[in-house]
């Protein structure tokens, strides 16, 4: 009789904890939703263990926070760090192609916030797999994505190292180019036609930081389309190219009427970090802060 | 009349830089400009003249007003050409070659489908071919730029509008000889061309071999085009306006309207670009876009003067 009683306080005391846990479950998922920039919603459940990005630049920070080795998927432009050459290509990140996406089995999948990729993201979703999308354009995002990134894979501590090992760098940069003086620049994304960049890339913030002045800061679109003749007038002090087409401008007649150009001022920088605002914006910010004041050290 | 209208453009330009009315005050050394502009307008003048001639020699060989020089599938071969070199990355300065090759690819099409149909000579067995191939043309675009990246496809896209902002010294060079040879192929059909408009059967009765003067003027016309077309993109309605224009103006004989035409469409060109240039800073404007925009209110008041 005392075995019957206490096997039947336990068998009350154990289904009091699954009806309590089954009550936590419910509540946990208003605890924990993220809404990414589409607006959707998307609970943090489980660490996810199979993540398609479909973003370049959230493949670099997925990478960053140390969760590279749960990527299963990856765009044919993701090409940082090394490892991620060795994930399967899924092919575009606009207007992906959801089977081939599916076929990964993802738990996770993350798209860029563009209009193109609405589509896709409900068509994800209606699959059942976990969909974010986000726009990772300007510097400030970086960090609230690289955050959210680390709620959703469980890690929030190496996302909130990241995050702040990349700011103190930022800061240090700013803080030591601003006693220094400002060259200006122009940084052409594309020839034809020719686009610079422009006051709404996070290219120009990194131009700010390492201490230089972009000269079309002023237009607000991420890569305007400009003249020839208006950057003539503007007549930028540097101007800065990737590798193959820094041999292309400064054999062109035309980009040769430029000072910069006639004064070897024609700078050489890693264009492969243009895509979006990764974890490398620091070290970005750090090389470009060498290129415009040679001799000072950072 | 319409040569000064050319050159006083062109005068236009250079005392505008020198007196800084065109927005661009700064101090700007005057040969600088020269390397950036005079190649540029020479450059618009020879496609104009280009397209002014090559459309006036078709309108009168087909004998339909609406011909125009991207007729024979020109626009859509070299349109193939361009956006496959860009699709593919080739190299910046191949892609007017494999826009020029494109061209050729499809003149040398339309010209057998016409021929496989029976009618080399018969205007109308031509144009078809022509609209034929074009499609076929507009097809394979469709899925290169479907597959290509983003910036391939505003490289492509850019090209297909139209522009003579990359304008070098040594395509000015290049056109120019290009275009004279072809223009003065076009003046030498011109007599010929003139029987040609009074209907091919009383064109052989006069003793004018009707098909090898068609295909000389449609060869002629469609390498003139195509060589614009390899140096600016695709620049359109000048072809098909500037013949009208001129023979309202009273050229009778084609010598004269090829003539004039060509001149006619060097001032156009010109004067596009200069509104491409002017129109919304610090952008630019496809002169493509700019043709159509002034071609289209002229072409209008045309029409309604012809109905």
């Amino acid at each position: 009789m005392f075995f019957a009683r206490r096997f039947s306080r336990s068998l009350a005391l154990a289904s009091l904890t699954v009806a309590l846990s089954g009550c936590a479950r419910d509540a946990a998922p208003t605890h924990d939703a993220i809404t990414d920039d589409f607006g959707d919603s998307l609970v943090v459940g489980a660490a996810p263990n199979r993540i398609v990005s479909l973003n370049p630049t959230t493949t670099e920070l997925l990478f960053a926070i140390g969760a590279g080795p749960r990527v299963v998927g990856r765009t044919s432009y993701d090409i940082y760090p090394a490892e991620v050459l060795a994930v399967p290509d899924i092919g575009p990140g606009l207007r992906p192609n959801v089977e081939a996406v599916l076929a990964t089995h993802p738990d996770l999948v993350l798209l860029y916030a563009s209009a193109d990729n609405r589509d896709a993201a409900m068509r994800l979703r209606a699959s059942g797999v976990s969909t974010a999308a986000y726009k990772i354009d300007r510097i400030a995002d970086m960090a609230r994505v690289t955050l959210l990134l680390g709620r959703l894979t469980g890690d929030t501590t190496s996302a909130r190292r990241t995050v702040d090992s990349v700011h103190a760098t930022l800061d240090r940069v700013r803080r030591e180019t601003s006693t220094l003086p400002h060259p200006t620049v122009f940084w052409p994304l594309w020839e034809t036609p020719l686009l610079s960049v422009g006051g709404g890339s996070f290219l120009n913030e990194l131009i700010d930081i390492a201490g230089g002045r972009n000269v079309f800061a002023e237009l607000p679109q991420p890569s305007p389309a400009v003249t020839f003749e208006e950057l003539l007038r503007r007549d930028p002090d540097v101007i800065l190219s990737g590798p193959k087409a820094r041999l292309r401008l400064i054999a062109d007649a035309r980009w040769k009427t430029l000072r910069a150009v006639r004064e070897n001022h024609v700078l050489v920088i890693d264009t492969t970090m243009i895509n979006g605002p990764s974890a490398r914006v620091g070290t970005s910010a750090v090389s470009l802060a060498r290129l415009l004041h040679a001799g000072a050290k950072f | 009349m319409i040569a000064g209208v050319m050159i006083g453009t062109l005068r236009l330009s250079v005392l505008d830089v020198v007196n800084g009315v065109l927005g661009i005050g700064a101090p700007i050394p005057v040969s600088v400009v020269r390397i950036l502009r005079l190649p540029r307008v020479l450059l618009a003048a020879l496609v104009g003249a280009g397209l002014g001639a090559a459309g006036a020699a078709l309108q009168g060989a087909t004998r339909n007003k609406l011909a125009e020089p991207y007729l024979l599938g020109v626009s859509g071969g070299a349109a193939v050409g361009a956006v496959l070199a860009s699709a593919f990355h080739a190299p910046v300065a191949l892609v007017p070659v494999a826009g020029f090759a494109g061209a050729l690819v499809a003149v040398a099409l339309t010209l057998l489908v016409a021929r496989a149909s029976g009618g080399r000579g018969d205007a109308r067995v031509v144009l078809m071919a022509g609209v034929v191939v074009g499609a076929f043309a507009n097809a394979v675009i469709m899925v290169a730029l479907a597959n290509a990246d983003a910036s391939a496809v505003r490289g492509a896209l850019w090209w297909m509008m139209g522009s003579v902002a990359e304008a070098s010294w040594v395509q000015v060079r290049a056109l120019a000889l290009f275009v004279a040879i072809g223009i003065g192929a076009l003046l030498a059909l011109g007599r010929a061309i003139d029987v040609l408009a009074l209907g091919d059967d009383t064109a052989a009765g006069l003793g004018v071999d009707v098909t090898r003067v068609s295909l000389g003027v449609y060869i002629a016309g469609a390498l003139l085009a195509a060589g614009t077309v390899s140096a600016a993109g695709l620049v359109g309605f000048v072809g098909l306006l500037v013949p009208h224009l001129v023979r309202l103006a009273g050229a009778r004989t084609h010598r004269a309207i090829i003539g004039a035409a060509a001149l006619a469409g060097a001032a156009l060109v010109v004067c596009a670009d200069l509104i491409a240039r002017v129109a919304m800073p610090p952008a630019e404007l496809p002169l493509g876009a700019v043709t159509a925009l002034i071609g289209v209110p002229f072409f209008l008041a045309l029409l309604r003067r012809l109905a």
